[in-house]
């Protein structure tokens, strides 16, 4: 990823998408969208303890591995669709990087996307421990 | 006389607040809190500008009106509850109450074997602590199930389970289903079966005058911040007998009489129960709850709120995809209304209805056993009280038509 950008060029049409939302209604619309378009989900079967991500409030569940090329893939689930559709553009964000790119990335896509001043404190909490994890992995899995 | 709900909610500064989003709050969150009228603040306020001091044991002035409005509380509470003072136990809540008869009464009484008969509607407070006498002192623990189709208590395996127990515990009114218990038939039966009994009415207090004495049961737990009082303060209203019975689980300041290094003895009655220094200021603001609700015909009250369930429920049976838990049509039924939609998970529908003004709870509601009868993991409630108006109701209906249209 370039110095100067905060999310990856190949996020961008994602992030404009969800800022021409009207309103937060909207943004949660397209999230429900989002989570059908999930490019690496993890299905309730695979979900288990170790890949279960504590503070949320709803189950969610993130598991990570580097792929042939060196990039970085994580695969998520959950039984929220609003999660599962933060999920599904974290997946986006982050798939194909390198595993230190992901464990260096702060989530200001979901800023811009305008989603995080749309959760309350509790709820965005939930989706930063989901972030939180996916980098967690992505530190794990590097080099 | 008819209840003037434009007056009441007057009374609650909290139900003019807009949400950030600029939505007019609709609380329909009661079953977890009640909101507080002003007199209830103004009281525990007033405490605390005017004569905050420590209770009971002092001599100056401050002492002096600290002790008076806390002791005060005590019998304006306990007669609201129709008793007396030396039957009433300040605790922090329901679940303190109930912890103190598992480990003020039920240790010292009960041995390996013994039998605690319990409901699967039960709020973990009230299952909790049981099984953990049946680890520490190997009772048994028997649950009563549900019918899934009525939502009721089975009362024929009710009968099946008494036999030979010696403690039955059991919820008022379930948080979740909204569900009055036959609570007067269910004490007979376990006194006639020589069992001690325990109603939980934290969730049945806010909607109906329980009249302990009359009751007859052994033990009722209360939490006041469910019924206009603060949070962080309830009662073990105790028959005479079984407090003899009872010995203290928390030790310390207050409940003694004299401690020497060779030992200590007690106070007597409530007193012994009470350690450490008293949640003054919210006994002082429960006081004033149950003064502000002395105003009010409850059964009334009961009626309002349960014509509002009884309505939403049946509109909402009419929205493809919504599920209705219990049967708030019931006239006994409190007002909470448990459900779900097929596609949209709980946890997104609480958001969503959020982003309309409108509080409601989802989760297991501390009542897992019953999730798992009713086969779900969660369930979303919208729980009515006094101040709640048909307008509001009417408002969550279209609104949550609404969202289900555009989200399933």
């Amino acid at each position: 990823m370039e110095e100067d950008r905060l999310w990856p060029q190949h996020l961008d049409e994602v992030v404009e998408e969800f800022q021409a939302c009207f309103d937060s209604m909207e943004r949660y619309e397209l999230l429900f969208e989002y989570a059908k378009r999930n490019p690496s989900p993890l299905p309730p079967e695979e979900w288990d303890d170790d890949n279960q991500v504590h503070g949320c409030q709803s189950r969610a569940h993130v598991t990570s591995f580097v792929d042939e090329q060196g990039g970085f893939q994580m695969r998520g689930g959950a039984d929220a669709q609003i999660v599962q559709g933060l999920m599904s553009v974290t997946a986006m964000a982050v798939n194909g990087m390198s595993p230190e790119e992901v464990a260096d990335m702060e989530p200001a896509y979901a800023e811009a996307m305008g989603i995080q001043s749309s959760l309350t404190p509790s709820r965005a909490n939930g989706f930063l421990n989901m972030f939180k994890r996916v980098r967690e992995d992505a530190s794990k899995l590097s080099g | 006389m008819t209840l003037d709900i434009e007056a009441i909610r007057g009374d609650f500064p909290i139900l003019e607040r807009r949400l950030p989003n600029g939505k007019r709050l609709v609380y329909f969150d009661n079953a977890a809190t009640s909101q507080k009228p002003q007199c209830v603040i103004d009281a525990m306020s007033n405490y605390y500008e005017h004569y905050n001091s420590n209770a009971h044991r002092a001599n100056h002035t401050l002492a002096d009106e600290a002790t008076t409005a806390l002791e005060g509380a005590r019998v304006r509470i306990s007669s609201y509850f129709g008793t007396s003072p030396d039957q009433m136990i300040y605790t922090s809540g329901a679940t303190e109450a109930i912890n103190l008869v598992a480990y003020g009464w039920a240790r010292e009484n009960l041995s390996e074997g013994d039998v605690v008969v319990l409901t699967e509607m039960e709020h973990h407070a009230d299952i909790v602590p049981w099984q953990q006498m049946s680890v520490d002192i190997g009772i048994e623990v028997r649950y009563v199930p549900i019918d899934v189709e009525s939502y009721t208590l089975d009362m024929e395996a009710f009968e099946v389970a008494l036999d030979g127990a010696s403690l039955v515990c059991v919820v008022h009114t379930s948080n979740v289903l909204g569900v009055r218990n036959p609570v007067e038939k269910i004490i007979e039966k376990s006194h006639t079966a020589g069992a001690r009994v325990l109603i939980d009415c934290a969730q049945g207090a806010p909607h109906e005058r329980i009249d302990f004495d009359s009751l007859g049961a052994d033990f009722v737990a209360i939490s006041a911040h469910k019924m206009a009082g603060p949070t962080g303060i309830g009662c073990i209203l105790v028959r005479r007998d079984a407090m003899e019975e009872m010995v203290p689980f928390m030790t310390g300041g207050s409940m003694i009489k004299r401690v020497t290094t060779e030992g200590s003895t007690f106070q007597e009655g409530h007193a012994m129960f009470e350690t450490g220094t008293p949640r003054i200021a919210e006994a002082i603001g429960w006081g004033a709850a149950v003064e502000w609700l002395e105003q009010f015909d409850m059964k009334k009250v009961h009626e309002h709120i349960n014509d509002i369930a009884s309505w939403t429920a049946s509109q909402m049976r009419e929205i493809p995809g919504i599920r209705i838990y219990g049967d708030p049509g019931r006239d006994d039924s409190s007002g909470a209304v448990s459900f779900l939609h097929e596609s949209i998970q709980s946890q997104d529908l609480a958001l969503l209805l959020d982003e309309g003004g409108f509080a409601v709870r989802t989760g297991h509601h501390c009542a897992q056993p019953l999730m798992d009868a009713l086969g779900v993991p969660s369930t979303n409630r919208a729980s009515f009280w006094i101040y709640n108006t048909m307008e509001e109701a009417e408002s969550f209906v279209q609104y949550l038509r609404e969202v289900v249209d555009r989200f399933a």
